[in-house]
């Protein structure tokens, strides 16, 4: 018999997603450059704007700067804004918005001040656009504290997660990486395309889910780190190594507990990040497991993350310094399981 | 009877070759008519092809594989 499935690529589940929620509340809606009539540079937002309109679906000027500030305010007053920062790097022009408004305005207020924005924002590169486009910067904002960040690795979880960020009471940063996205020019890792069932539905935050069980290591990562993850593990097992492999998809609440409790089975880790690697997420999650018991480790862990370096622009210097499976093979073995 | 899934030489103007990016089904699964099955681009446009009928579908181009006009991509049957 035939399987009926419906796989959508992650910037299809985030505007099916958006579309459910606009129809079920009207004071949500969306703002950023070119989310009208284009759908979004990165097709996030296709189609959103025959059915609910321009005064929905704002197309706002080439000024993060004003529309952050925007958003922040008509958060404030009420309204459930979806407000898209095109390229994450751009955060810089907008941030006081974001970390001193955003973030804190809540606690400022003693909680009668609930500022509700989800802030979608495209990370990550590998399609050499230079380094103030390619960045993923997920340490910055997890860093912060009044931010939930929540990181999809494919359409399943973009959709849930889109629902849980727009039904949030807390401002949301939702991240997607762009080679997830399923935009042609940018080339897609097809494991983030997946079926997506047409109801609505919510992945819960803070839970980190294992994607692939093993005994011998814990390989944890997040976004496309884990297709990376995903594809060394398979190597890994041709030499007779089992990975298991933690996808996070929530970097704000994280799961410390499920990375424990894999780690504990395994007793070792790898952890992979394309953000910088100094003072980021890679230290994060080895010290979530560390400072809890380090005796559950048969051996120092070890990280995968983008070297403490502007991205170069380069072809052959970005693709060296991106994490990859063959870079996650080598650190595995070097365990000498 | 099978029906085949072909690229509409309406889709876009001029005849520059495409690429398949997206299939959102896979081999084999059944699919219902006018369900959105395939996006192909070409010059940075992504191009929708939904299914011309219910049934099992074949994919007999896949991603990345390019393709023009008239050229058939699968069949439902």
């Amino acid at each position: 018999m035939a399987i009926k499935e419906r796989k959508l690529t992650i910037a299809r589940a985030m505007a099916e997603a958006t579309a459910q929620e606009m129809r079920n509340d009207e004071t949500v809606f969306v703002m950023g450059e070119d989310v009208g009539p284009l759908g979004g540079v990165f097709g996030n937002t296709r189609g959103l704007v025959d059915e609910f309109g321009p005064d929905r679906v704002r197309d706002t000027p080439i000024s993060e700067t004003a529309f952050m500030g925007a958003a922040v305010g008509a958060a404030s007053d009420g309204m459930r804004p979806i407000v898209e920062l095109m390229f994450v790097d751009f955060f810089g022009v907008c941030f006081d918005a974001i970390y001193n408004n955003m973030a804190k305005n809540a606690y400022f207020s003693g909680g009668n001040v609930k500022v509700p924005v989800v802030l979608m924002t495209s990370t990550g590169g590998g399609y050499s656009d230079g380094g103030q486009h390619s960045q993923c910067v997920y340490g910055t904002f997890a860093h912060l504290p009044g931010m939930k960040v929540v990181v999809p690795s494919n359409a399943y979880d973009a959709k849930g997660m889109m629902i849980a960020a727009i039904r949030d009471d807390n401002p949301v940063i939702f991240m997607y990486h762009k080679a997830l996205q399923g935009m042609g020019w940018l080339g897609t890792e097809p494991g983030a395309t997946v079926h997506v069932p047409e109801e609505e539905y919510v992945v819960e935050f803070g839970k980190a889910k294992t994607v692939r069980e093993g005994s011998d290591v814990t390989i944890v990562s997040l976004g496309v780190g884990v297709h990376h993850s995903l594809k060394a593990a398979k190597q890994l097992e041709e030499k007779g190594i089992s990975a298991e492999v933690v996808d996070l998809r929530t970097l704000v609440p994280l799961d410390r507990d499920h990375i424990f409790e894999s780690v504990k089975k395994t007793g070792r880790l790898v952890v992979v990040d394309e953000d910088y690697q100094s003072f980021g997420v890679t230290g994060e999650i080895i010290t979530s497991v560390v400072e809890r018991d380090v005796s559950i480790l048969k051996a120092p862990p070890k990280r995968i993350a983008y070297p403490d370096i502007p991205i170069p622009f380069s072809p052959v210097m970005e693709q060296w310094a991106l994490p990859n499976p063959t870079k996650i093979v080598e650190a595995c073995l070097k365990f000498n399981i | 009877m099978s029906v085949e899934v072909s690229i509409p030489a309406d889709l876009w103007e001029g005849d520059s070759d495409a690429v398949i990016t997206t299939w959102f089904v896979n081999d084999g699964t059944s699919v219902k008519a006018k369900q959105l099955l395939v996006e192909v681009m070409t010059e940075k446009i992504q191009h929708e092809i939904h299914s011309p009928g219910n049934g099992k579908i074949t994919i007999l181009k896949q991603v990345d594989e390019v393709v023009g006009k008239g050229d058939c991509i699968a069949r439902v049957s």
